[in-house]
């Protein structure tokens, strides 16, 4: 079973339409992960649209979609509201909690669709989107082991990782990796050793085929950042090499971010894989871009 | 005196509709044949070694069709057409890609650059 995962939004924070982040994209985050026939959705930000709109599209259309979002923060679920297929009867959208009785994102979702933020009510919806849930956090969907865990981010947050037929895909944003005490931070010139990470982390992405990790802020930005529970790019290459990832994706990138800056943050990350000697291929989240596993 | 001149308006519309009409090409930059100016035409563009691909690639290690340009509206996309040999867009191997301004693409032992006007 081929899998294939598509980038709809790659953004954090707030959707960021402009010249420069022309080539990576200006939706928040949206990620489609595909196992054959069964289709995942990472996240709700406002990538969604044009997703919805693709799926709407595809011969023949797809029966069942697997919403699971990470938390309810907007830049995850601003989409939603204008995600298509919900208005159709065709689709039925499953929104997962990650236990049973655990509606809260069902909830929120629901709720900024109430008339003080949206003009369509969610009752408006019928019976297209539907509360599912996983099982203390996994479940196996269409063949696909999902398993949810927990990450560092204010109020909370749901990473997920996808496995089936050998085929490993780990999606998780948003996430301060904290710098640890005698760590080199910051480290200015790239220079110093690979930096200490959470072993639950290493454990959850060792040998995925991809990670996608929230990397928002390099070392200067981080320095004025942290605690804000997002990542800086250096420490999601040390955590990738040490769970010995195939290939790494930076994501969530910042609204201040420009295509230059995400090149030149790309291009520094190389080269501290290249300096610890790993094989890794890193890349930077680009909407429109899709990759087969 | 008039805040507005409705005589603009008419050169903004037909400015706006010649932005909308994007001229996208490829320079081929490396393997045989190079350099090869190629403008890409609305629709499908078949790339690879077979004769009927509208983009012919002398290179044993492209496939027969190894990949495809569709270029609808004002976005062209790159796709792979399962080759052996894989797709890669600026150093990456990727399935299918919206392709922006400058980028590179890699197909066997030939290089492209994409250029949209």
């Amino acid at each position: 079973m081929a899998a294939f995962v598509k980038f709809w939004g790659t953004r954090g924070s707030i959707p960021t339409p402009a010249s420069w982040t022309r080539v990576y994209g200006g939706n928040t985050a949206c990620v489609e992960i595909r196992f054959d026939d069964t289709i995942f959705i990472c996240d709700a930000g406002s990538g969604i649209r044009e997703l919805g709109k693709d799926l709407l599209a595809r011969v023949p259309p797809p029966r069942d979609i697997h919403l699971l979002i990470t938390h309810t923060h907007w830049d995850h679920i601003q989409g939603f509201p204008f995600f298509a297929p919900v208005y159709g009867q065709d689709m039925r959208i499953h929104v997962y909690g990650r236990h049973e009785n655990d509606h809260s994102i069902y909830r929120v979702l629901s709720g900024q669709m109430s008339s003080s933020y949206f003009p369509v009510s969610f009752k408006e919806l019928s019976d297209s989107v539907v509360a599912d849930h996983l099982n203390d956090g996994e479940k196996k969907i269409g063949g696909v082991l999902v398993r949810s865990f927990p990450l560092n981010h204010p109020g909370g947050c749901l990473g997920y990782s996808f496995e089936s037929d050998g085929r490993k895909i780990v999606y998780l944003t948003d996430n301060e990796l904290e710098i640890q005490d005698g760590d080199v931070f910051p480290d200015l010139d790239n220079s110093g050793p690979l930096r200490r990470v959470p072993e639950e982390f290493v454990k959850i992405a060792r040998g995925a085929d991809l990670l996608i990790i929230d990397s928002q802020y390099d070392e200067t930005e981080y320095m004025k950042k942290i605690k804000w529970g997002h990542s800086c790019c250096f420490s999601c290459t040390d955590l990738a090499i040490q769970a010995k990832v195939k290939n790494l994706v930076l994501f969530h990138h910042d609204p201040e971010s420009t295509d230059r800056a995400i090149d030149e943050m790309v291009q520094s990350c190389r080269d501290r894989g290249a300096r610890h000697k790993s094989g890794m291929v890193i890349s930077g989240a680009r909407e429109g871009v899709e990759f087969k596993f | 005196m008039t805040e507005f001149d409705p005589k603009i308006t008419g050169i903004v519309k037909l400015l706006r509709r010649g932005r909308e009409k994007h001229s996208h090409s490829l320079e081929q930059i490396e393997g045989k044949d190079h350099p090869r100016p190629i403008v890409l035409e609305p629709g499908e563009t078949i790339i690879g070694r077979a004769p009927d691909c509208a983009i012919r690639l002398s290179s044993s290690r492209a496939s027969r069709h190894h990949a495809a340009l569709r270029l609808f509206g004002t976005e062209c996309q790159l796709c792979d057409k399962e080759s052996d040999n894989g797709v890669f867009l600026n150093g990456i191997k990727i399935h299918s890609a919206v392709l922006r301004d400058g980028d590179v693409i890699q197909l066997a032992d030939t290089a492209f650059i994409y250029y949209e006007d």
